[in-house]
């Protein structure tokens, strides 16, 4: 865009003193054009890429198309029809919320307990790649992973809970079970995470408070509840809402499973919206999909920042 | 399941001879036909072997692209939303409508059409037409009938299938075992874990019952109709009873570990892989058990249609009428050739008649064709996103959280309400 | 004294009970990838066994091999490393640009772009998958499209399509703005008064204190993007030879019903992981920087 300003056409607005005219070059390399070079990408994908995208998914979710044949508008008539007709829709968000809930509820405690232990042991390098791994391994080879060892009468989780005397439950094939059983995978792919993220807020908490309570007499039970709880406050909110929102979007490991679990339990509004569109074809409807689960996000996120904003968690 | 097993030997072979049959096109001046079928290489090879005896004959260049059953419609259609589909696609008749509703099915020239109607039998023409319009050309037949596994049978002390439900629930229970911690080791029934596995089923069980699933025009269901809820009713029971589960699936049946199961004929390549030599002595095939009536069931077909927005339209309808057609001295067209090695049955009269069909495995199969005992499955509206449903309901049958009644009330208010939407 | 010897005897009992808690979570972390890889070994026969065998007593090195001449896993990791490496270094250059005109230069609008930044980070993926399918299928002069759009298949079927969604990402940006903001204002003054020329003094001054933070930055698009799978396979349904490895194990999954060939799903599985972890042992510490950067510090 600079490039196509001629020095000449703005010369008498700049050059008021005797020095030299700039040239082009030096004047595209000027303090005051050069920010905008380097910022133009950004901008130039911005504009086509995030902000193009949601005023067009705001219109296809207006409309009833089928993604070849012209759109034929339909007013707010999917908001309605998810909102106030579907049967399926509420079953997916609450299977959503459930799923979000889970895996905090399970996987931050759990993160928090380890955090603890990992940054009073030696050998924390080794600790951390071995928790990291199944963060850093794709959803796929997760998916087959687990599908091996949760089999239910031949994989390695219940053979070992045979042995142990313990019945074998149908991890992935049971309905009742099955969306807990996509939280625990999950967890078990974010602990390594969380636990970093926790054990940064751990390291921040000065030892002195911990000597100062030992010398009272105090043991490690209260040293965890009654120092490192409160002082890891606004970390342990940062975990919280952000986990809740990623596990609102998530929906990659349950597309992947749907093919060995039953369909209804683990079918949360993202898959449901990637199923409307690209099996269903119905690409409104799956864009107000999309729409009503990102206000719902959003919510959250503006509580987030309320929320940030008291517990100390600054730049948020 | 419908989804054809697939042999991996040669996929990485498919992906180079495609690149190389592209870079072939570039130095002909015949045109280049791209054709979508979800055959692998290896099932595919007697039609590829014809491919390079047309481009030579013609000059026209023929490109295979392969793409997984479970995956086929969706391909299908994204490949279409994008501009790049194939030319011709061999597609699952019950996906026409939502194909033909959105133009995306060529009509074949007159002289196609009519010489499809002489050469092929009227239910399997009837499943490529759409409102009455033919889209194409009918190939693989496939029939649901009862498998069993003789062995198991045998010593679990039945020397002959079961020829009612009740039979076969308690030669299943009799037959299944279970582990110490309660889950099936060997299954007296299995269902499986695909749609077709569990609506299909139902559909069969229904034309069995002498109901059809939806009515003569196919915007309402009889999903509720008696005989429906009984049937599934009497599914729920099976795994109720802990006589099947959702541990185990119609995989099993290949590995010796289930007794029974309902599926269809393209299964026969599995079955002679999995058991070799002692084939004829483990698969027994017999009609699907009811409340001792007539038997029926339901047969669905495959047909090659040509994509609208393709340019080589023409060129494609030749293509496909050659390859369907027997050729010089040859008893079978190259497409029957094809099904013939893959153990399926063809709608093409003339190669039906040319097929050995007389085996214990195919002949209970072709008996039902021809008696017209097999009525052919509805090609009805959004047929992909209705059975996944119907599905879902009837898997809460299975698990005991909805009654047989609730849950295909459920589902005759959600499939109509998607049925209605048609113009 | 008897305090002190509580206290000493509970300092022991929580020694203990930490490498308790670590060890067993340890064993959780690694176990599915040592069953993942004993199952890549074992032989049909001792998959059908029943029960089947757990340690195969056979082990079937050949599985590995297999992959790579029977699947077209070559093609995958090709297009793996092609698209991760792109990229990586699409953004690397994108991110350090604008965080270096946001962390360094006053200029009209600048504050309303990092809040925008900062903001545009909270929209969830799902929601754009739609709308930029459309959006790269119908650009205008494309693949054989017209300036109306129409006419061909847009971007769709290249790795433009794959590549181009992710050649900017908001995080980035403010991950390189972070690291910009360290560097000490003086030093690029000087520099404007030894006459250097703004990209000079990015490009041979300002870039190379930041090395450190390229690396962070660099490891986590190539982690993420390595492991992306659903834009890639909605972009790649119909392109078979564009497919990356997790994508392709996916679609392929078809071929693997029967449970003799499931040994070779799981070599298979085995080698899309492979290269990441091997990747991420080697530069953990820049990720772990940039986790702090990005998070809580923030």
């Amino acid at each position: 865009m600079t490039h196509d300003r001629s020095p000449e056409a703005r010369a008498p607005l700049t050059e008021l003193s005797d020095a030299p005219r700039p040239t082009l070059a030096q004047r595209v390399g000027s303090k005051s054009v050069a920010p905008w070079i380097f910022i133009a990408p950004m901008l130039v994908f911005g504009a086509i890429f995030f902000i193009l995208p949601l005023l067009y998914a705001g219109y296809i979710s207006l409309t009833r198309w089928n993604g070849f044949t012209a759109p034929r508008w339909v007013g707010l008539g999917n908001y309605d029809y998810l909102l106030f007709t579907d049967p399926r829709f509420w079953d997916t968000f609450w299977n959503t919320i459930y799923f979000a809930a889970g895996t905090i509820l399970i996987g931050v405690p759990l993160a928090l307990v380890l955090a603890y232990a990992f940054t009073r042991a030696y050998g924390q390098a080794v600790w951390r790649s071995i928790y990291w791994l199944p963060y850093i391994t794709n959803v796929v080879a997760v998916a087959y992973i687990w599908q091996f060892l949760l089999d239910d009468s031949f994989g390695l989780v219940n053979r070992a809970l045979d042995a142990a005397g313990l019945p074998g439950p149908g991890w992935l094939t049971d309905p009742s079970i099955a969306m807990t059983t996509m939280i625990l995978i999950f967890v078990w792919m974010q602990l390594g995470h969380n636990l970093l993220l926790f054990s940064a807020g751990l390291a921040g908490i000065d030892e002195s408070y911990y000597e100062a309570a030992r010398l009272d007499g105090a043991g490690e039970r209260q040293l965890f509840l009654d120092i490192t709880v409160p002082m890891l406050k606004p970390t342990l909110l940062f975990v919280l809402i952000t986990n809740f929102i990623t596990g609102l979007s998530y929906f990659v490991l349950m597309l992947v499973m749907a093919d060995v679990a039953p369909q209804g339990p683990i079918k949360v509004t993202g898959l449901y919206m990637y199923e409307m569109a690209f099996s269903d074809q119905r690409l409104g409807r799956a864009a107000a999909a999309a729409y009503i689960l990102f206000t719902v996000v959003l919510v959250v996120t503006l509580v987030q920042l309320r929320v940030f904003r008291r517990g100390g968690v600054e730049a948020h | 399941m419908t989804d054809h097993t697939h042999c991996i030997r040669t996929i990485a072979a498919a992906l180079a001879a495609s690149t190389a049959l592209t870079g072939a096109a570039l130095a002909q001046d015949g045109g280049t036909i791209q054709i979508a079928t979800h055959y692998n290489q290896d099932q595919m090879a007697p039609l590829l072997a014809c491919f390079d005896r047309y481009t030579e004959e013609t000059g026209v260049e023929i490109e295979f692209q392969q793409a997984s059953y479970r995956d086929f419609l969706q391909t299908i259609l994204t490949a279409r939303v994008g501009g790049t589909a194939p030319d011709i696609y061999n597609i699952y008749s019950i996906w026409a409508p939502q194909l033909a509703s959105s133009g995306t099915l060529a009509e074949p020239p007159e002289d196609v059409a009519s010489w499809i109607r002489d050469s092929y039998g009227e239910g399997t023409v009837g499943a490529a037409t759409i409102n009455g319009t033919l889209y194409g050309i009918p190939t693989e037949l496939s029939v649901y009938q009862l498998f069993y596994n003789k062995k198991l049978l045998a010593e679990a002390g039945y020397d002959g299938p079961p020829e009612t439900w009740d039979e076969l629930k308690e030669i299943a229970a009799a037959i299944t075992e279970a582990n110490d911690q309660g889950n099936i080791t060997t299954a007296g029934y299995v269902y499986g874990p695909s749609v077709a596995n569990a609506v299909h089923i139902y559909y069969a069980q229904m034309y069995n019952a002498g109901v059809a699933p939806y009515s003569d025009d196919f915007r309402t269901t009889n999903f509720t109709a008696p005989d429906s809820v009984n049937i599934i009713a009497r599914q729920g029971e099976l795994f109720a009873d802990g006589i099947t589960s959702n541990s185990v699936t119609t995989d099993d049946f290949p590995a010796g570990r289930a007794a029974m199961m309902i599926a269809a004929n393209w299964q026969k390549q599995t079955m002679q892989e999995a058991f070799g030599e002692d084939f004829e002595d483990t698969v027994g095939i017999a009609p699907i058990p009811g409340d001792g009536g007539d038997p029926g069931t339901m047969l669905y077909s495959f047909f090659w249609a040509v994509d609208s927005s393709s340019d080589m339209q023409a060129e494609s309808w030749d293509l496909l009428r050659w390859l369907n057609e027997a050729q010089g001295d040859a008893d079978l067209s190259c497409t029957g050739q094809m099904l013939n090695d893959l153990g399926a049955l063809s709608g093409n009269l003339s190669d039906l008649a040319a097929m050995p069909t007389d085996d214990s495995f195919t002949a209970p199969f072709v008996e039902a064709i021809e008696s017209g005992a097999a009525a052919s499955q509805p090609n009805i509206w959004q047929a992909a996103e209705n059975d996944r449903i119907l599905r879902s309901y009837i898997e809460q049958v299975w698990a005991g959280t909805m009654s047989a009644e609730d849950a295909m009330e459920a589902a005759d208010a959600e499939v109509s309400a998607i049925l209605s939407e048609q113009d | 004294m008897a305090i002190v010897q509580a206290s000493h005897r509970s300092a022991i009992l929580w020694r203990i009970a930490k490498y308790g808690i670590l060890s067993l979570g340890a064993i959780i972390m690694v176990v599915p990838f040592i069953d993942m890889f004993l199952g890549a070994l074992r032989s049909p026969a001792e998959r059908l066994a029943r029960p089947p065998v757990y340690w195969p007593g056979d082990p079937q090195w050949i599985n590995f091999k297999r992959v790579f001449t029977e699947l077209p896993t070559l093609n995958w990791l090709w297009n793996s490393v092609y698209i991760t490496l792109a990229v990586t270094l699409l953004q690397l250059v994108t991110s350090s640009m604008a965080g270096y005109a946001l962390a360094k230069y006053r200029f009209i609008g600048r504050n309303m772009i990092f809040r925008t930044v900062l903001g545009a980070q909270m929209f969830p993926f799902f929601l754009f998958i739609i709308p930029i399918f459309f959006i790269l299928r119908y650009f205008p002069l494309a693949g054989g499209n017209g300036l109306d759009g129409v006419g061909g298949s847009g971007f769709l079927n290249t790795y433009t399509a794959i590549i181009l969604p992710f050649a900017v990402t908001w995080y980035g940006v403010f991950l390189m703005r972070q690291f910009f903001l360290t560097v000490p204002d003086e030093l690029i003054e000087a520099a404007r008064l030894d006459g250097a020329n703004e990209f000079r003094i990015f490009w041979q001054i300002v870039l190379p204190l930041v090395v450190p933070g390229l690396a962070t930055l660099g490891i986590f698009v190539f982690v993420y993007q390595w492991n992306e799978v659903i834009w890639t396979m909605t972009i790649t349904r119909t392109a078979p030879d564009l497919q990356t490895l997790p994508v392709g194990i996916y679609l392929l999954r078809g071929a693997f019903t029967e449970e003799a060939t499931k040994s070779l799903q799981q070599a298979a599985v085995a080698v899309s992981v492979i290269p990441v972890m091997v990747t991420f042992l080697a530069l953990q510490r820049y990720y772990i920087r940039g986790l702090m950067a990005g998070s809580v510090k923030g």
